[in-house]
């Protein structure tokens, strides 16, 4: 491994996104932004990482798999890219991430793991397909377990009820979204027209909510209706950031001709079964006649009168 | 239906009767620093609002909130606990300190109240529970003050065991006591910046988030504990400084003379 470069591991993507997962899309997204050497590597094997997922970054002998203490690392090596702000600027962009860890991230992490369409059909089933064994069996059960802990434990007392938990945070990330929406109004990113850690922070949580296979539900209309310049916000940024490298393309492409494959051979195979039916039918007719023709099969007509008198006779 | 109900409520009852109050532990013996903080600032928050309240010590304030935490405020037939819900609902009785801010202000206002509870609040925990010195020397002795052998060994651990379970999820359980200062530091730094020399932190009127901030610096700046790191951090931020002085002197000597 060479020694100057960093690397961040991430699970790999899916639904148009650089990665599933928020936590890598949000260290991914930093990276791309302050423009560091990094070497990404897309991995379903989490063997080497500490905490047995992803994003984890390495950078001479330091590891860092939190997204918080990634960008602090990050800036302390000064390829922050928060340098440009004011220090009001600074301090506006601590608080809104405290904000979005502190509310967003909960309901992300309920909608994404804990609602039961969605772990048992979308996220639960991606990880078992994609990651390697042994971990197939482990990462999603991990996920789910670690997700309920962290929305439910952290509301601490025993007075109040899972149902009111999971309305409360709906809520609150549903004002926490509009809050956001706000402070960005019509500007192209946060604070001006370079992204800083804030955008990579929404991008992060508001990517995944628009762009996953979801069922309809009330994080993403929210969005949808009330938030729709963080919609563009995180569209600017995959356009802008992540646009498809040549492989990719190859990639999609080959993935629509494989599925434009499935479709045309479904309606070959339409053609072949009608073709096999009438030649069966042809052959039929054909052995039929010829038995009739040949005498293999005799068919004679008596009189029923004749049969009668027959019968008398004897 | 809903607002014809709130408005019969609101014209039945008086906006802000005399008899409101807010259950609290008993202050000297028994309160813990975390809730002593959080205590505080609902009372700058009141007294900015120019409210009317008496304060009830209760050894079981704790148990008698709604959500197990205190503050908690009882006006009419309603309690309300905790800071955010407390400021939600005298709101709706009227009294607001954030009417004159501009939509992207409030937005602000939300994210820096959020930037209190996600920082300062867990550090606190953290320094009163976790540390161990403080832990055996302050926050066992006090939370168990009032209750007798062997009530005051069991309640405490309980909590213990509580709150280590919430710190565990919010991932504040694992840190060293140095990154937890490096998340104070972070948390000043951003308010000192914010404040800048302005009166309030959004210009010449006090909102709840002063009351909140000076709710928690204070009491963190003010309390004798065996650590001294939370202090000694606030105590390089002099912005923060002058503010706490200013807002002291403002809503607390007037209490004081009245006496």
């Amino acid at each position: 491994m060479e020694d100057n470069v960093l690397h961040l591991d991430i699970w790999p993507g899916e639904w148009d996104l650089p990665s599933v997962d928020p936590n890598c899309l949000a260290a991914l997204a930093y990276c791309r932004f302050s423009g560091v050497p990094v070497k990404i590597r897309k991995s379903c094997n989490p063997w080497n990482s500490p905490n047995g997922t992803f994003p984890v970054m390495t950078y001479k002998n330091v590891t860092e798999t939190k997204v918080g203490n990634i960008f602090t690392y990050l800036r302390k090596q000064n390829w922050g890219i928060d340098s440009s702000l004011s220090r009001k600027e600074c301090a506006d962009v601590v608080a809104f991430s405290a904000m979005i860890d502190e509310v967003i991230q909960p309901a992300v992490l309920h909608l994404l793991w804990i609602d039961n369409d969605h772990y048992s059909n979308i996220t639960g089933p991606w990880f078992t397909r994609h990651a390697v064994l042994p971990y197939k069996f482990v990462v999603s059960g991990r996920a789910h377990k670690e997700a309920k802990r962290k929305v439910f434990e952290s509301q601490g007392t025993d007075n109040v009820t899972a149902a009111d938990v999971e309305t409360k945070i709906y809520k609150d990330a549903k004002d926490c979204l509009s809050n956001i929406s706000q402070k960005l109004g019509d500007k192209n990113y946060f604070f001006g027209d370079q992204p800083c850690s804030l955008d990579a922070l929404v991008f992060s949580y508001v990517a995944p909510l628009l762009k996953a296979p979801l069922n309809s539900n009330q994080l993403t209309n929210h969005l949808r209706i009330h938030c729709e310049n963080l919609c563009f916000h995180t569209r600017r940024i995959l356009r802008e950031f992540f646009p498809l490298t040549a492989e990719e393309m190859a990639e999609k492409q080959k993935e629509e001709e494989r599925k434009k494959a499935a479709d045309s051979e479904s309606k070959e195979g339409k053609i072949r079964n009608r073709d096999m039916l009438i030649a069966g039918a042809f052959a039929l007719t054909a052995m039929t006649l010829y038995a009739f023709s040949s005498g293999l099969v005799n068919v004679k007509i008596f009189d029923a009168v004749d049969v009668e008198d027959n019968l008398l006779d004897a | 239906m809903l607002m014809e109900a709130v408005k019969i409520e609101m014209g039945a009852t008086e906006r802000w009767p005399d008899n409101v109050k807010l259950y609290q532990q008993y202050q000297a013996e028994q309160i813990t620093f975390p809730d002593y903080a959080a205590s505080l600032s609902v009372k700058t928050f009141l007294y900015m609002c120019g409210l009317e309240f008496s304060t009830v010590p209760k050894i079981n304030a704790e148990e008698m909130s709604p959500s197990g935490r205190v503050p908690f405020i009882h006006i009419g037939p309603f309690l309300v606990s905790e800071f955010e819900p407390i400021v939600a609902y005298v709101q709706t009785r009227g009294f607001g300190l954030n009417d004159d801010l501009t939509d992207v202000q409030k937005s602000e206002l939300k994210a820096y109240i959020k930037l209190i509870g996600s920082t300062l609040v867990n550090a606190e925990l953290y320094l009163s529970w976790l540390v161990p010195e403080v832990y055996e020397k302050v926050t066992k002795a006090r939370y168990g003050a009032m209750y007798a052998w062997p009530l005051n060994c069991i309640l405490p651990y309980q909590k213990f065991l509580s709150v280590q379970k919430q710190l565990a999820a919010s991932e504040w359980k694992n840190k060293t006591f140095a990154e937890v200062c490096e998340e104070v530091e972070t948390c000043c730094q951003a308010l000192n910046d914010r404040l800048g020399t302005q009166n309030f932190f959004f210009g010449k009127k006090p909102t709840e988030l002063d009351a909140l901030v000076f709710g928690h610096i204070s009491t963190l700046l003010t309390t004798d504990l065996p650590r001294n790191e939370f202090a000694d951090i606030i105590r390089r931020y002099d912005n923060l400084l002058v503010f706490l002085k200013r807002i002291d002197a403002e809503y607390f000597d007037a209490l004081r003379n009245s006496y």
